[in-house]
């Protein structure tokens, strides 16, 4: 992409690129060659970025960001992981079919360089008829899903925004108390309280997901709860999360070392 | 309701409900005897997964007690409580249980009697709504 590199600036490219069939995310420098390029799978690209940053100690990086991986990157920035400077965005829209297939209800980038933009989808079928439902339906709703659950940290290995890399608490017994396979009720709350004020509905839990448990669904409805508790939308560049601050809005000490 | 006495845990702070917990018991207060009391340092340490464990484990109702705003130990623990707690319900609630099993209160060291109001109060509430419906559940 020259955009990437002769307009911005940029010394390394994260994109998503077909070698042998197979698509996977790629890392391209200045002046490699760019064959076999794709822009129409949807991945998030981000978690790489937050994979690989630490290794990359200067040069500027551009990234394809849809709508949800400048929400993340946004939080990623709040939160100290990367430094904003440093990450050059180039905007793509989502199609119509993949706006669908998230719910997406606000899928247009800041700046739109690739791409035809797409109004957003406004709700979340499923949620709605869930909200609807009796506690005691939604209970044997969600526990029938989770079932399906073979613990194979697709959902927290593909996030953009989940980054306690080796001290995950879903994978210690202290905290879920199931071992076996499907993890109970615990893991998947657990995992659902930590995402309410990060989660920037990317949907890459539900399309890892072997099972196809609509994880997604559940974010939205919690993302809703917060909204109305707090007044708070992940992805917001400015607010920081409120369970990071006191009660008057200072922001609270780290006691945990995060870097 | 014959016969469903629920098993509610009560995590306390070390420095203001668990002291309000023990004047309660030295002033002689009747107590229902469901509660299992959790000494903490803060309520703050309360991680909102040890409330999520226990209730998908089948414990009916979770009470999470702290020194009320201002007069926490570590200045600002009991602030992050307040702010985690209300989210931690509406994750109950969406899951499908109800929220009114946790709940957080705020006790002094020297409110032995709202300690035993707030006990009461409770274990009258989780008897009303019945047993945790995650007792019947086997994944």
């Amino acid at each position: 992409m020259k955009l990437a590199f002769e307009e911005q600036g940029a010394d390394y490219l994260l994109i998503m690129r077909e070698e042998h069939g197979n698509v996977a995310p790629a890392m391209i420098a200045n002046g490699e060659s760019a064959d076999g390029v794709r822009l129409d799978i949807p991945y998030q690209l981000v978690t790489i970025l937050e994979n690989i940053y630490p290794w990359l100690s200067k040069g500027k990086i551009a990234i394809i960001t849809r709508r949800c991986d400048e929400k993340a990157l946004a939080e990623l920035v709040k939160r100290k992981y990367v430094d904003d400077k440093r990450i050059v965005k180039i905007g793509l829209a989502c199609s119509e079919e993949q706006i669908r297939k998230c719910r997406c209800n606000d899928p247009v980038p800041s700046t739109v360089a690739v791409g035809e933009p797409h109004a957003g989808v406004k709700d979340d079928e499923l949620a709605l008829a869930l909200s609807k439902k009796s506690s005691e339906d939604r209970l044997n709703f969600w526990v029938d899903q989770y079932k399906k659950c073979n613990k194979c940290f697709g959902c927290t290995l593909n996030c953009p925004v989940c980054f306690c890399d080796d001290d995950c608490v879903l994978e210690d017994r202290t905290f879920v108390a199931e071992p076996s396979v499907p993890p109970g009720l615990s893991f998947h709350m657990i995992r659902s309280f930590h995402m309410a004020d990060k989660c920037i509905e990317c949907g890459e839990c539900e399309r890892a997901c072997p099972a196809e448990i609509p994880i997604l669904t559940m974010r939205k409805l919690l993302a809703k709860d917060m909204k109305a508790v707090f007044g708070f939308t992940p992805g917001d560049e400015k607010t920081v999360s409120p369970l990071n601050t006191t009660l008057e809005g200072e922001q609270l000490e780290d006691e945990c070392d995060e870097s | 309701m014959t016969g469903f006495s629920p098993t509610i845990l009560a995590f306390c702070c070390n420095w203001c409900s668990y002291a309000g917990a023990d004047l309660a018991g030295v002033s002689r207060l009747q107590m229902p005897p469901n509660v299992h009391v959790v000494r903490v340092m803060c309520s703050a340490s309360v991680k909102p997964e040890y409330v999520l464990k226990a209730i998908s484990q089948g414990v009916d109702g979770v009470l999470v007690l702290g020194c009320h705003i201002g007069d926490c130990h570590y200045m600002t623990g009991n602030h992050r409580t307040a702010k985690r707690m209300p989210i931690v319900q509406k994750v109950l609630e969406e899951v499908g249980i109800d929220e009114r099993r946790l709940r957080l209160d705020w006790v002094s060291a020297s409110e032995g009697e709202k300690f035993q109001k707030v006990v009461v109060d409770f274990v009258d509430e989780i008897t009303k709504l019945g047993p945790n419906p995650m007792r019947e559940v086997k994944f």
